[in-house]
């Protein structure tokens, strides 16, 4: 088989993407009302890149082939697809009902972003734990879980930096301290997959060849296990970071460019304590 | 005192103390201007030093097969000046105008911890006589700056200079995070009122980024000299690839801290130049937020590049890819501020002072430098050039065409402030352009000796066509640049005597320290201008056409925080760098198999987790304490302190049983790797739980004292943070070294 036949041949039309992707888009036009405007843009590039994710080639190397392609995949799920279509949400103010009692725990969670950063974090480092990346891999449920959890996971990360409710955001500084720390973690998870002699899913370095490809994949593209994994921990290491990184510079912009009367004011911490208030000797 | 005519702020009292007089007040200042001075004082003699080994080398290099230095020699001098002019003259150089400057920018009375900034100047000089009594110990550390291993073991450097390399650097990193914590406290907590972060002054803001460059970055260098001093003294193996150690780690751990390195000598003077250019143009800076947010991405982008230092040594093709595009991207938002810079002076009214020519030369020499920089991103030039003169060239255009020009700007430019008296111009201009002309000399060729193939660190070389010839022009600059350096010694010490008084304002500048007497009061302030813009002085001098309000009137970008807690915070993000390190060689080194004790055969994780349980318990009962102080019950407070600190002591002295039993087994720190590694890093972790229990300790004798009463618990709140940061660190070494045995 050739890369082209390849590419060609392995999209994966899975009809619970394709309804996912088609559902999205409808309730986000019931929704919103939304004319052709650059929110819509966004949200059409997150359910691209979620399909290409899911139905593209990358899943069918994600399958037992290739731990760069898993890897991809996982990035995408956890930092782009939930961020791209947290963008197209317009801004809004938090629903009255949420401000219950009862929902409490959930601003809560907003309010404290160590959840939802361990969350983000905790997610790409739970999935490579040997076992689980293995059994992702060979049990289909699990596979599944992983999926929607790591775009749950990613939903959550990005909450509190680009959630639509601005005035439980997290403060431009305080969100690139939140942005970078998660940037070290994962950069600390990917050397420690380019560099370290350990198999983390040992899977891929056997692959069962189903597709008849692994000859393509080892041979022409030259990926053999040890660079296969090399790569994927890169992967994680230096594009992930970027990810994180232009998150921050959209920060910086963000807050640079808001104009003056529309400067919010930003809830104060319930344990800072005003400047003046103490003293120690 | 200036009056201000419109109506000015009130700032913060201080608390009044008795001054001492003459030297002895230089010797007991807390004051961050003395120290600010000090600072400086201090790095000029070291910058002598190093300028005159500098010049011992020039000399020996400036002719073929020269006798004049030996090998061994000119092994330690080139060693001593890497050494000295990186942590002795550029980084005490960049503190120092940042301790004068920040609070007086800011609008603030003194940094927020004074005593703890005159630790870290004391620490300075302290480090740097460490290092030098190498000379007297049997030799200067001789295997270059970044100390190579296995060069660096007991093997191949057997006098003990590395040793004391290794020490003073210790104490000059720990001067050196102590105070970048320092001054991101100041800039959070003591700004002046309507000074939001949005509205610094340009050279605060990136001195602000740069300190948390510094307490990241110096962690990194801290594990690694850690580990190589226990190699060399306790016959440990880290980097000793005979036994199973990495010399790549090595070389690793000192990237990792040796890029960063480079970027917190780089973004103070970009700070610099941020504040003289637009001054001496007569406009704001073009693009004040791309500056800053560049800056922002510079720092971090600096964490994730430093594998190009490597590129020679062979990690493979994937590797080299990535870290080649990283390192090219780096080149963007440094691009972004050059065209900043530019666009500023770009239809200005500029004065050609002294300071705004070093500024522009600093412009032009920093992009010679930063683009010989963007070729060695490309891996195949930097395996033909990297260790040749060409590489000589680029540093010394970036860290003295660069930052050394931007801090001679910042010395004319700041020199009136600090002294009350104006920098002689004649004196200035012959000085810069005695330095322009001999820095390019000394340089400039330096780029074609590397590229026709002259390796850095040869005591001599052949005869060459053409060698001799560009060396000898090379150090005739050299020799002009010291000239030159004589020649601003002299200004300093003509104009503190005869120079023509400055006045508060003598550039007709717009940041806050200008408002001040020059010299400042000791208070700095009495009543600071109103600010809303970034200008607040043109504002003042200008009312009928001030600028835009930054922000808005009511604007408040940031929580309002308190110093003792950011200063917690800011010291366990350097704690956790360093213990991040250690888990790292920990990880690197024990997961494959090896000879000798494993942690299978000589650790008990059964009856360590139930010490775990203690110590997790202690992190309850001390957040249980902190409820009950501010619920204003001493009592319970104290005893809920007490079970915290009895079970702290329980688990230390679980850890203690362990290692007997392990010194039973028959396992000392050096049997194997995993020993080296386990004790490294259980034996730094139980330390910080020493440390903690005397720090509880001290909060118990402080609350039996009747301390806290009240309701000023910060202090004993951050020690709280410090203890519960020493359990999460347990947490992940216990997962790391134990839980596998468990599972």
């Amino acid at each position: 088989m050739t890369t082209e036949q390849f590419l060609l041949s392995a999209w994966n039309w899975n009809p619970w993407v394709i309804a996912v992707c088609v559902a999205t888009f409808l309730t986000y036009g019931v929704r919103y009302q939304a004319r052709f405007s650059r929110k819509i843009c966004w949200l059409l590039a997150g359910l691209v890149v979620f399909f290409l994710t899911l139905a593209s080639p990358m899943d069918a190397l994600a399958d037992g082939y290739l731990f760069t392609a898993h890897m991809l995949q996982h990035l995408l799920l956890l930092l782009v697809v939930p961020p791209l279509i947290l963008l197209s949400l317009p801004p809004a103010t938090m629903p009255g009902r949420f401000q219950k009692e009862r929902w409490k725990w959930l601003t809560w969670m907003v309010r404290h972003p160590a959840v939802t950063w361990c969350l983000g974090v905790g997610g790409m480092w739970l999935w490579h734990a040997p076992t689980l990346c293995n059994a992702a891999v060979t049990n289909g449920w699990i596979h599944r879980l992983q999926y929607v959890s790591l775009l749950l996971m990613g939903f959550a990360f990005w909450w509190p930096i680009l959630g639509p409710w601005s005035r439980q955001r997290l403060s431009p500084l305080a969100g690139i301290v939140y942005l970078f720390s998660a940037c070290l973690g994962c950069t600390i998870l990917g050397i420690i997959l380019t560099f370290a002699p350990v198999e983390v899913c040992s899977i891929y370095l056997h692959p069962i060849d189903r597709l008849g490809i692994l000859p393509l994949v080892q041979n022409q593209w030259g990926l053999t296990p040890a660079k296969d994994q090399q790569l994927g921990g890169l992967l994680m290491w230096v594009p992930a970071c970027l990810i994180y990184f232009c998150g921050i510079i959209g920060l910086l912009a963000r807050w640079y460019g808001q104009a003056n009367d529309e400067a919010p004011v930003y809830e104060s911490q319930p344990n800072a304590t005003l400047i003046g208030e103490t003293h120690v000797h | 005192m200036s009056a201000f005519a419109s109506p000015s702020v009130e700032i913060e009292t201080p608390e009044a103390g008795s001054a001492p007089r003459g030297l002895f007040a230089w010797v007991a200042t807390v004051d961050h201007k003395r120290i600010g001075i000090l600072y400086l004082l201090t790095a000029l003699v070291f910058f002598i030093v190093g300028g005159v080994e500098a010049l011992l080398m020039r000399i020996q290099l400036a002719r073929p097969n020269n006798t004049f230095l030996s090998p061994g020699a000119f092994n330690q001098i080139f060693t001593m000046h890497g050494t000295t002019m990186i942590f002795l003259v550029v980084m005490p150089t960049l503190f120092g105008l940042a301790n004068y400057l920040v609070p007086l920018m800011i609008g603030a009375r003194d940094m927020a911890f004074p005593r703890l900034n005159a630790m870290s100047y004391w620490l300075l000089p302290f480090g740097g006589l460490l290092l030098h009594f190498s000379l007297l110990a049997g030799g200067a550390p001789a295997v270059g700056w970044f100390s190579y291993a296995p060069l660096s073991e007991t093997q191949y450097a057997s006098t003990h200079g590395v040793d004391y390399w290794v020490l003073a650097l210790l104490i000059l990193g720990v001067g050196s995070v102590a105070t970048s914590i320092n001054l991101i406290a100041t800039i959070l907590t003591l700004r002046a009122p309507g000074l939001t972060i949005r509205r610094l002054p340009l050279f605060v803001w990136m001195i602000f980024v740069n300190s948390f460059l510094v307490i990241l970055a110096i962690p990194a260098l801290n594990a690694a000299i850690v580990m190589l001093f226990i190699d060399r003294n306790l016959s440990t193996y880290f980097f000793s690839p005979t036994h199973g150690g990495s010399a790549l780690l090595w070389q690793h751990f000192f990237w990792a801290f040796g890029h960063p390195e480079v970027y917190i000598m780089a973004l103070p003077a970009f700070g610099i130049i941020s504040e003289v250019v637009p001054v001496f143009a007569r406009r704001p800076i073009f693009g004040y937020e791309f500056v800053a947010a560049s800056t922002v991405a510079i720092a971090l982008l600096s964490f994730g590049v430093w594998a190009h230092h490597m590129f020679a040594v062979g990690m493979g093709h994937p590797i080299d890819l990535f870290f080649a595009a990283s390192s090219m991207l780096i080149a963007v938002p440094t691009g972004v501020k050059v065209f900043a810079w530019s666009a500023t002076m770009w239809g200005g009214s500029i004065r050609l002072t002294t300071a705004m020519l070093f500024a522009v030369a600093f412009l032009i020499q920093f992009t010679i430098g930063g683009l010989s920089g963007v070729t060695f991103a490309v891996v195949p030039i930097d395996w033909q050039v990297t260790d040749t003169y060409y590489l000589v060239a680029h540093f010394h255009y970036v860290l003295f065409g660069g930052t050394f020009f931007a801090v001679f700007a910042g010395l004319y430019y700041w020199f009136p402030k600090m002294t009350g008296r104006m920098l002689s111009e004649r004196l200035g201009k012959l000085n810069f352009w005695m330095a322009l002309i001999g820095f390019n000399t000394a340089f400039f060729v330096q780029h074609f000796l590397g590229l026709m193939g002259m390796t850095r660190r040869i005591y001599t070389y052949p005869d060459l066509p053409g060698w001799g010839l560009l060396n000898l022009i090379s150090t005739i600059g050299a020799f002009l640049l010291g000239a030159a350096v004589l020649v601003l010694l002299w200004n300093i010490v003509v104009s503190l005597r005869h120079g023509q008084p400055a006045g508060d304002n003598p550039w007709q500048a717009w940041t806050l320290e200008w408002a001040a007497t020059s010299p400042p009061p000791a208070q700095n302030f009495d009543r600071v201008p109103p600010i809303r813009s970034r200008r607040p002085l043109w504002d003042l001098a200008h009312p009928e056409r001030p600028d835009p309000e930054v922000g808005g009137p009511t604007s408040r970008d940031e929580f309002a925080l308190e110093k003792n807690r950011v200063s917690m915070v800011t010291f366990l993000i350097s704690e956790g760098a360093f213990f991040v390190m250690l888990i790292l060689a920990y990880l690197y080194y024990n997961n494959h198999t090896m000879d000798g004790p494993t942690p299978a055969s000589t650790l008990n994780a059964k009856k360590t987790g139930v010490f775990t349980l203690c110590l997790l318990a202690s992190s309850l009962t001390i957040w249980l304490a902190e409820r009950k102080l501010e619920a204003r019950k001493p009592a319970a407070f104290r005893w809920l302190l007490a079970l915290t600190i009895l079970l702290g002591a329980v688990f230390i002295l679980g850890q203690g049983q362990e290692y007997l039993h392990v010194f039973h087994a028959g396992v000392m720190v050096n049997s194997n790797l995993f020993a080296t590694t386990f004790f490294t890093l259980t034996g730094f972790h139980g330390l910080h739980v020493c440390v903690g229990l005397v720090a509880l300790l001290i909060v118990m004798g402080l609350s039996l004292a009747g301390d806290f009463k009240q309701g000023r618990i910060e202090a004993a709140k951050s020690i709280g943070l410090y203890w519960h940061f020493v359990d999460a660190v347990w947490l992940v070494v216990f997962s790391v070294i134990y839980l596998r045995l468990l599972l």
